[in-house]
C-alpha cells in the first residue's frame, strides 16, 4: 500500500507560476514506488483543483483547459482525514484520502502560515514548518526582533505603519535618518524581493517607502551593507537535529537580486529557482562556511522551523561580517540543487520531508491532551457562569 | 372513540416490546452476543425483581382482559404497560446500547419473531383482545426470543465476520514491511501497549489497537478503520476469554515479537483453570516465527516454567537480578520513581517516569527491551520515560479543585493490581483514606477467597470503605470484620451513583479516594 501524498501548489499569490514549478519538479522527484501522488492544484481565484493533466507544464498555459479537465474538490470539516471529494449530481464522491500533504506554495496564503493553520484543523500530517513559524519567518519585521532578541546577527533596522508615514513623516525620516544613508526598504510581508528598493538620499527614500506601502502597510527600513556579497544556505530538519548543506552565491545583476533576476532570465521561467545565475558551493573561505551554516541552523532553530528551509545571508566583504537577512520557509525549488551538491538528491530529499512530516505529527499527538471532560455534564455547585 | 383506546392500547404494547427486546439486545451485547454468556449471566438475575414485577403485571393484564372490558380496564393495561416501559426507559445506562450493524439487524430478528404469532392469530382469529394478549404472553419470554434470534442469524454473522476477516487479511498483505507486536498477559497489557507505543512513536510511525479493541474483531476492524500505509509498526493487544482466543488473533495478523505480560487467575469463570489460562496467553509466543522475538515476564511461576524453544526470548523480572532484563535502584518519591535497567549485571541507564507502582516499572521494561531490540536510541527512550502518563482509569491520580485527591484505578479488577493499589493508597499524602470498590469479580471458585483478602488487605490502608453492591462485596465485609474493622467506618451503596452521593456528604480538602474496579451493567441492578 502507497502512501498517498497531496502536492497543493498555486495559491494566491504573486508567486503562483513559481509554485507550479516547483510542485512539479517536487512531483517528478517524489519516489514512485514508495508514494502515490495526488496533485492538489489552487487557481489564482482560489479554487482547489485535482486531476492527472495538472502533472504537464503545458496545462498551464490555458485557463480553460485546466477548469475543463479538472475536477474541482470539497473538503469536509472531519478532523483527522483529508479526504478529497468531489460534487455529483446527489451527493458527494470520495475521489482521494491523503495521508500526507505537502504544500509547496510561495509567499502570501501557502507559506505564510494560513494554509497550515488550515491542516492543523484538519490534524493532518504536512511537510515543512508549522503556523508560527511560517509566519514569523513571512513577515520581515517579527523575524528580526526574534533574531537580534536571540543573539543571532541583523541588521540594524526600524519600521512603521504605512499610515503612519503619512500622517508623521517628519517624524518618522528623523529616525530613518540616524540610521544614516545608504538604506533598503521593504514591505514586511512579502518574497521573492517584490517592492523593494535602496535610496541613497532622502528623495530615494521617499518613492522607495511609497513603493513598499503598495504591497504591505508595515514597512522595514534597512542599513544596507556595503561591499556586499550574498550567500544562502539551506537547512532541513526539525527542532531537534538541524543539517546544513553547501552554500550558494546568487549572481546578481543590479544592486540587490531583483525579481527579474531569481525568475526570468533566459529561457522564460520554467525552471524556476533552480535556473537562476549562481555559484554553487559559493566561493568562500571554509571558516565563513562554517560559520554560515552555523547561523543557519541556529536560525532555523530559533525560529521553530521544520522540513527545508533557505537561510539567505548578507556579508560585508571587507570585514567579513555575516548578517542573517531572512529565512524562506518553502523556497523556491526547494533548494534543491543544494542538496544536489550536498549528496541527497531531490528523490531523497521529498523522502526526507515526508519523514520529517510524520515526525512532526506524532510529537504533536504526544502532547494532545483530551477533550473528552465536558465541564457543563459534571455534577458540581462550583460550576458558576460569569465568575472568572 | 373506541378504536382509539384500543389503538393506543397496541402502541402502549408496542412500546413496552420494544423497551424490552431493547434492553434484552443491550445485555446480549455485553455479553458479546454469545447466548453462552448471556444465559449464565441471566441465570443469576432471571429472578430479579423487575422480571418478576412485569410477569404479575402480565398476568394482571390478562385476567383484565378475560373478565370484562370497558375502558376503566382497557385504559389500565395502557397505564400499566407505559409503566413498564418507562421504567426501562428512564434508567441510565453506564455503558449505553451502541446500534452497530450486527445490533440492528438483531433487533429487526427480534421483532419478526415476536410479531410472527400475533399477526398469524390476527389472521386467524381476528383482531381482538386475545391478540393482544398474546403479545403479552410473548414477551414475558424475551429472554429465549433473543437467544433463538442469536442463533438464526448466527450464519448471516459468520459470512459477515468472514469477509472482514478477509478484507483485514487483504490490507496486511499489502503492507509486509509492517512490524507487527502482540501483547498479552492476565494484566499489565493495556499499559504496556500505552508505554510500548510512546516509546516507539520516538522513531516509527506506530498503530496500536485502541481502548479496548482486543477481541478478533476488534483487531479486524482497527485494521480497516484505522491502518494506514504510512504505519511502520502495529501494536496488537490480545485479550482472551477462553482458549484459542490469542489463536485466532495471532492467525490474522502474524506477529513478529511477543510480549506476554502476567498469567494470572482472571476470567476463571470460562478459564477454569490457571494452567488454561497459561496455556492461552502462551498461544501468542507459540506463532512467532523461528526470527521472532518472546518478551517474557519471569515475575510470574507460569510463565517461569514454560519452555518456549521456537524462537529467541527474552525473560524481565522486576524481583530478581537473574533475568536477562531486571530493574535496580528503584526509588520512589512524589515526582514518580527513579530506577536503573540492568541487562544481566551491566546498567544500561538511569530512568526516571511519574508513573507509580512496581507493575508499571515491570510494564516499563518489557517495553524499553523491544524498543531497544528495534533500535530505539537510549536517549529517546529515556526521554519517552519521563513523559508517559498513566493511562485512563489506571492508576490515574487526579486532583480536584476541591483539593480531594482521586486514584481512579476503575479498570482495574485483578488481585495484584488491587494490592498494588492499596499500597499506594497507603503512602500517598492525604488526611483521610478513603476506599470505593465493588471488588473483584469473574474469579469464579477463588472470587469470595481474593475478596476476601482484599478485605483485610483495605483495612490497613483506609479510613473509611464503601463497598458497592451487598451480596457481591460480601466477602470483603467479612475479611474487613475479621481484622476488626470498625463496621461504623463501611458503608454499603447500591450502586456507584449513591456511593459518590454518600462520600460527597462528608468528603473534605485533602481526603484521597481511590475507585478500584467498576463493575459492567450486567452486575448492576
Amino acid at each position: 500500500m502507497k502512501t498517498n501524498i497531496g502536492v497543493v501548489f498555486g495559491g494566491r499569490s504573486v508567486e503562483h507560476e513559481i509554485s507550479v514549478i516547483s510542485a512539479l519538479q517536487a512531483i517528478n522527484a517524489i519516489d514512485k514506488n514508495k508514494y502515490n501522488v495526488i496533485p492538489i492544484y489552487i487557481n489564482k481565484a482560489g479554487k482547489w483543483l485535482t486531476g492527472d493533466v495538472l502533472l504537464e507544464v503545458e496545462t498551464y498555459k490555458s485557463e480553460e483547459k485546466i477548469n475543463k479537465e479538472c475536477t474541482e474538490i470539497i473538503i469536509d470539516t472531519h478532523s483527522n482525514n483529508f479526504n478529497l471529494y468531489k460534487k455529483t449530481l446527489w451527493s458527494l464522491k470520495l475521489i482521494a484520502s491523503v495521508d500526507v500533504v505537502f504544500p509547496v506554495i510561495h509567499g502570501s496564503n501557502g507559506e505564510d502560515g494560513t494554509l497550515q493553520g488550515f491542516l492543523e484543523l484538519k490534524n493532518i500530517p504536512y511537510v515543512g514548518s508549522n503556523v508560527l513559524s511560517s509566519s514569523t519567518g513571512m513577515d520581515k519585521i517579527v523575524m528580526k526582533m526574534i533574531l537580534k532578541e536571540s543573539g543571532l546577527p541583523v541588521v540594524d533596522y526600524l519600521w512603521f505603519y504605512d499610515k503612519e508615514w503619512h500622517t508623521n513623516k517628519q517624524e518618522i525620516l528623523k529616525k530613518i535618518n540616524k540610521l544614516a544613508y545608504p538604506l533598503i526598504v521593504k514591505p514586511s510581508n512579502l518574497g521573492s524581493s517584490v517592492g523593494i528598493t535602496t535610496a541613497k538620499n532622502e528623495e530615494e527614500l521617499e518613492s522607495a517607502v511609497e513603493l513598499a506601502g503598495e504591497f504591505s502597510n508595515r514597512i522595514l527600513v534597512e542599513k544596507l551593507v556595503s561591499d556586499l556579497q550574498e550567500i544562502n544556505c539551506s537547512v532541513i530538519g526539525n527542532s531537534d537535529k538541524q543539517n546544513a548543506s553547501v552554500c550558494e552565491e546568487p549572481l546578481k545583476s543590479g544592486d540587490i537580486l531583483s525579481y527579474n533576476d531569481k525568475y526570468t532570465t533566459k529561457g522564460g521561467n520554467s525552471k524556476g529557482m533552480s535556473s537562476a545565475k549562481r555559484q554553487i558551493p559559493a566561493q568562500i573561505a571554509p571558516e565563513l562556511t562554517k560559520q554560515i551554516q552555523e547561523l543557519a541552523k541556529q536560525t532555523f532553530k530559533v525560529l521553530n522551523s521544520g522540513g527545508v528551509a533557505r537561510i539567505d545571508f548578507l556579508i560585508n566583504k571587507k570585514d567579513n561580517t555575516v548578517y542573517v537577512n531572512e529565512i524562506n520557509s518553502i523556497p523556491g525549488s526547494l533548494s534543491f540543487y543544494l542538496w544536489e551538491a550536498s549528496d541527497m538528491d531531490f528523490a531523497m530529499l521529498t523522502s526526507e520531508l515526508i519523514e520529517l512530516a510524520l515526525k512532526q505529527n506524532r510529537e504533536k499527538e504526544n502532547y494532545m491532551v483530551s477533550y473528552n471532560q465536558n465541564i457543563f455534564s459534571l455534577n458540581t455547585n462550583s460550576l458558576k457562569l460569569g465568575k472568572g | 372513540m373506541e378504536q382509539i383506546v384500543v389503538i393506543v392500547s397496541f402502541l402502549a404494547l408496542f412500546a413496552f416490546i420494544h423497551a424490552k427486546l431493547q434492553y434484552e439486545l443491550h445485555m446480549m451485547q455485553l455479553n458479546s452476543y454469545r447466548n453462552k454468556r448471556y444465559y449464565r449471566w441471566l441465570r443469576k438475575y432471571l429472578f430479579e425483581q423487575k422480571r418478576v414485577v412485569e410477569l404479575i403485571f402480565c398476568i394482571i393484564i390478562a385476567l383484565v382482559f378475560f373478565t370484562k372490558i370497558n375502558y376503566a380496564t382497557v385504559i389500565t393495561v395502557i397505564v400499566l404497560y407505559s409503566f413498564l416501559s418507562y421504567s426501562y426507559f428512564s434508567k441510565k445506562q453506564k455503558k449505553p446500547l451502541v446500534y452497530t450493524k450486527r445490533a440492528k439487524r438483531l433487533y429487526v430478528a427480534l421483532w419478526i419473531l415476536t410479531l410472527t404469532p400475533i399477526i398469524v392469530t390476527a389472521v386467524f382469529l381476528g383482531v381482538s383482545e386475545k391478540t393482544a394478549l398474546i403479545g403479552c404472553g410473548i414477551i414475558v419470554f424475551s429472554f429465549l426470543i433473543i437467544g433463538f434470534a442469536n442463533i438464526i442469524l448466527q450464519p448471516v454473522e459468520k459470512k459477515i465476520n468472514n469477509w472482514y476477516y478477509k478484507d483485514a487479511q487483504r490490507i496486511l498483505k499489502q503492507m509486509p514491511e509492517l512490524l507487527i507486536i502482540g501483547i498479552t498477559g492476565s494484566y499489565g497489557k493495556t499499559s504496556t501497549k500505552h508505554f510500548l507505543h510512546r516509546i516507539l512513536s520516538e522513531k516509527y510511525n506506530v498503530l496500536m489497537t485502541p481502548g479496548s479493541f482486543n477481541t478478533t474483531m476488534g483487531v479486524i476492524r482497527t485494521i480497516r478503520e484505522y491502518l494506514k500505509p504510512t504505519h511502520q509498526v502495529f501494536i496488537v493487544e490480545m485479550g482472551a476469554k477462553q482458549i484459542g482466543d490469542i489463536k485466532e488473533i495471532c492467525d490474522l495478523v502474524n506477529p513478529k515479537y511477543g510480549i506476554l505480560t502476567a498469567v494470572g487467575e482472571q476470567h476463571l469463570e470460562t478459564f477454569k483453570t490457571i494452567e488454561n489460562v497459561q496455556k492461552t496467553k502462551f498461544e501468542l509466543i507459540d506463532s512467532l516465527p523461528p526470527d521472532g522475538l518472546g518478551i517474557l515476564n519471569a515475575d510470574y511461576e507460569y510463565i517461569r516454567n514454560k519452555k518456549v524453544d521456537n524462537c529467541k526470548t527474552l525473560y524481565y523480572s522486576t524481583q530478581t537480578t537473574e533475568s536477562d532484563y531486571s530493574v535496580a535502584n528503584i526509588k520512589y518519591s512524589k515526582k514518580g520513581a527513579a530506577f536503573n535497567i540492568l541487562q544481566k549485571t551491566d546498567n544500561i541507564g538511569e530512568f526516571e517516569t511519574k508513573l507509580l507502582g512496581d507493575y508499571n516499572l515491570s510494564n516499563i521494561l518489557a517495553s524499553v527491551i523491544l524498543a531497544g531490540h528495534l533500535k530505539v536510541d537510549l536517549e529517546n527512550i529515556s526521554y519517552a520515560i519521563k513523559k508517559m502518563v498513566p493511562v485512563q482509569h489506571r492508576m490515574e491520580i487526579k486532583k480536584n479543585n476541591n483539593g480531594i485527591t482521586i486514584i481512579d484505578d476503575a479498570f482495574n479488577s485483578n488481585p495484584v493490581g488491587a494490592k498494588m493499589a492499596l499500597n499506594v493508597l497507603k503512602n500517598i499524602e492525604g488526611t483521610r483514606k478513603i476506599i470505593i470498590t465493588p471488588g473483584m469479580i469473574e474469579l469464579a471458585d477463588k472470587q469470595d477467597f481474593y475478596n476476601r483478602i482484599f478485605g483485610k488487605q483495605i483495612s490497613d490502608a483506609c479510613d473509611y470503605v464503601v463497598l458497592v453492591g451487598k451480596q457481591i462485596t460480601q466477602p470483603i465485609y467479612e475479611g474487613l470484620v475479621e481484622t476488626g474493622y470498625k463496621t461504623e467506618n463501611i458503608y454499603i451503596a447500591q450502586n456507584f451513583t449513591e456511593a459518590s452521593q454518600h462520600i460527597s456528604k462528608f468528603v473534605k480538602s485533602g481526603d484521597v479516594i481511590l475507585y478500584e474496579n467498576d463493575l459492567p451493567d450486567t452486575y448492576e441492578k
